[in-house]
C-alpha cells in the first residue's frame, strides 16, 4: 500500500513537470501564432478559440437575456465600493438632461441617417450589430458582437456608434458570426488624434473646417489611451499645441506617412482638461468618451473607407 | 468505481469552465470574480489519484482557455496548481475541517492563478496594471473572495463530487 502511494505521488509530480512544460509551450505558440490578421492566417490555437465562440453564441445570448434586468444593480454595488455615491449622483442628473437632449438629436439624426442611409460618403459599414455578451477577462474591456466574417467584418476595423463615434475596434477574435470588440476604455486601445474645436467640426463628415480659424493654431495632436495609471486621455500632446476643455477629439487617420486603423474625422470623446506643469515634456489632457461603451447596446463596423 | 470518480470529476470541471466564461463577466467586480473553473477543480480531483488529478487540472483548464478567448496556457497553469495543491491537502486534512482546509486550497490557487495571468499578459505584450496596486486591490480579495465563496458551498460540492460508497464496495 506504501509502495502504491509512493508511486502514484510520484507519477503525479512526474505529470506536473511534464503539463507544466506543456502549457508553458501552449502559451508560447499561442502568442506566436498567427491571429487571424492579413495573410497570416489564424493559428491552431486561434481556431479552437474561434470555434468555442461560435458554439457558445447561444448560450451567451440567452444569458444577456436573463442578466439584463440586473444590470443596474450590479452597477449600483459597484459604485456603493468605490466611494463616489454623491459625484456619481450629480454625474446622473447631468446625464438626464444631457440624455433628453441627446433624445432630441437623436430623433433628428434618425431623419438625417435616412436620407443619406445612415452612413458616411465613401464609407462601407457592416450590418447593425447587438452587443451578445461581455468578456470576462482582468486586464480587458471587451465585448462578443453578432456579427461576424460573414457580414464582412475583419480583424481591427473600427466599432462606431451614432454619428460616427468610436466606441472601439475589432480584436483577432473574428468568427463566422461573432466578432470580439475592444472597447476605448481597453488599457490596450490606442488611436491616433486630433484635438479641434467643437465649432470647427462637422461630425457628419468627419471635417474640420480650418477656415473658422481666425489666426493661425496647431491643433493638438497625440495618441489616445489609457494609461497605466488608468486615466483615458491623449498623450505626447505638445506644450504649445491648442487643447481646451470641451475640445473635440477625432482619429486623425495618419501618422506621418503610415496610415493608423482608424478613418480620419471619428469623434471619439471631448477634452475633460487640459493641463501642464514646468517640468512636463507633454501636456496632461484628460478625454471624456462621447460614447459610454457599457451603455451600447447597438454598434456599427466600418468595413472599408 | 474510479472510473466513475473520473467521470463525474470532468462533468463538474467541463460544467465549472462553462459556467466560468457565460457567468463570469456578470459577476465582476474590477479585479474580482468568482473562479468557478479552480472552485470545479479543487474539489472535484480529492477523490481521484495524484496522475488521474493532474490530469484533470490541466485538461480543465485547457477547456477554459479554449471557451474563455484568452492566453492559452494561463486556466492550465492555474489547473494544475489548483489540482496539486488539492491532492496534497486531501493527504493532510482533519476529519471535519475538509471545507477549511479546501477553502484555503482554493483561495491560494485563486491568488497564484491571479498572479500567472497578470506574468502571462505582459509577456505577451499587454498593458498590466501596476503589480503593488494589481497585489492588494486584485489578488489578496479575489483569493480572500473565493476563498469564502468554497467555505459557503463546500459542503455541497463535496458531496456532489464524491462518488457513493456501497458496503461492499469499503476496501478490506
Amino acid at each position: 500500500m506504501g509502495r502504491r502511494r509512493s508511486s502514484s505521488a510520484a507519477s503525479g509530480l512526474a505529470a506536473l513537470f511534464i503539463l507544466t512544460i506543456v502549457s508553458l509551450a501552449l502559451f508560447t505558440v499561442y502568442v506566436r501564432e498567427g491571429d487571424c490578421e492579413g495573410d497570416s492566417g489564424c493559428g491552431p490555437l486561434h481556431t479552437v478559440q474561434l470555434g468555442a465562440s461560435e458554439v457558445l453564441r447561444p448560450v451567451r445570448g440567452l444569458t444577456s437575456f436573463a442578466a439584463q434586468p440586473f444590470q443596474g444593480t450590479r452597477e449600483r454595488v459597484e459604485n456603493a465600493f468605490s466611494g463616489d455615491r454623491q459625484e456619481m449622483q450629480n454625474e446622473l442628473v447631468e446625464a438626464r438632461e444631457i440624455a433628453a437632449e441627446s433624445s432630441r438629436l437623436q430623433r433628428e439624426n434618425a431623419e438625417l441617417r435616412e436620407l443619406v442611409d445612415g452612413t458616411r460618403g465613401g464609407y462601407e459599414y457592416a450590418p447593425l450589430a447587438r452587443i451578445v455578451a461581455p468578456v470576462g477577462e482582468q486586464f480587458t474591456q471587451r465585448v462578443v458582437i453578432n456579427i461576424g466574417t460573414e457580414d464582412g467584418v475583419r480583424p481591427q476595423q473600427p466599432v462606431v456608434v451614432g454619428n460616427n463615434t468610436v466606441v472601439g475596434r475589432t480584436t483577432s477574435q473574428v468568427s463566422r458570426n461573432t466578432a470580439e470588440v475592444m472597447l476605448v476604455t481597453d488599457q490596450n486601445f490606442s488611436a491616433g488624434v486630433n484635438i479641434v474645436p467643437p465649432a470647427e467640426f462637422d461630425p457628419g463628415s468627419g471635417g474640420v473646417d480650418s477656415a473658422a480659424t481666425e489666426e493661425e493654431v496647431v491643433y493638438g495632436e497625440g495618441l489616445l489611451r489609457t494609461n497605466i495609471e488608468g486615466t483615458f486621455g491623449v498623450e505626447y500632446v505638445d506644450l504649445s499645441a491648442r487643447a481646451e476643455q470641451g475640445d473635440f477629439v477625432i482619429t486623425s487617420g495618419r501618422s506621418g506617412d503610415r496610415e493608423l486603423l482608424f478613418p480620419p474625422g471619428l469623434l471619439v470623446g471631448t477634452v475633460e482638461s487640459a493641463s501642464s506643469q514646468d517640468i512636463d515634456q507633454y501636456k496632461k489632457i484628460v478625454v471624456s468618451p462621447s460614447a459610454n461603451p457599457n451603455n451600447v447596446e447597438e454598434v456599427r463596423v466600418i468595413t472599408g473607407w | 468505481m474510479q472510473q466513475t470518480s473520473i467521470i463525474r470529476a470532468a462533468i463538474v470541471v467541463a460544467i465549472a469552465a462553462v459556467m466560468e466564461v457565460v457567468l463570469g463577466p456578470y459577476l465582476e467586480l474590477g479585479w474580482l470574480s468568482p473562479k468557478f473553473v479552480i472552485l470545479g477543480v479543487v474539489f472535484a480531483v480529492p477523490a481521484l489519484r495524484d496522475l488521474q488529478a493532474v490530469l484533470l487540472g490541466f485538461f480543465a483548464g485547457v477547456l477554459f482557455d479554449s471557451l474563455s478567448g484568452g492566453l492559452f496556457g494561463v486556466g492550465s497553469l492555474g489547473g494544475l496548481v489548483a489540482a496539486t495543491l488539492a491532492v496534497r491537502a486531501n493527504a493532510l486534512r482533519r476529519k471535519g475541517a475538509e471545507r477549511f482546509v479546501m477553502a484555503q486550497v482554493v483561495a491560494a490557487s485563486v491568488a497564484v492563478y491571479d498572479l500567472i495571468n497578470l506574468t502571462a499578459t505582459g509577456l505577451a505584450g499587454l498593458q498590466t496594471p501596476p503589480f503593488g496596486e494589481f497585489l492588494i486591490g486584485g489578488v489578496l480579495p479575489d483569493a480572500l473572495l473565493n476563498g469564502l465563496l468554497a467555505y459557503l458551498i463546500g459542503g455541497w460540492l463535496l458531496k456532489i463530487s464524491r462518488p457513493k460508497t456501497r458496503s461492499w464496495d469499503t476496501p478490506r
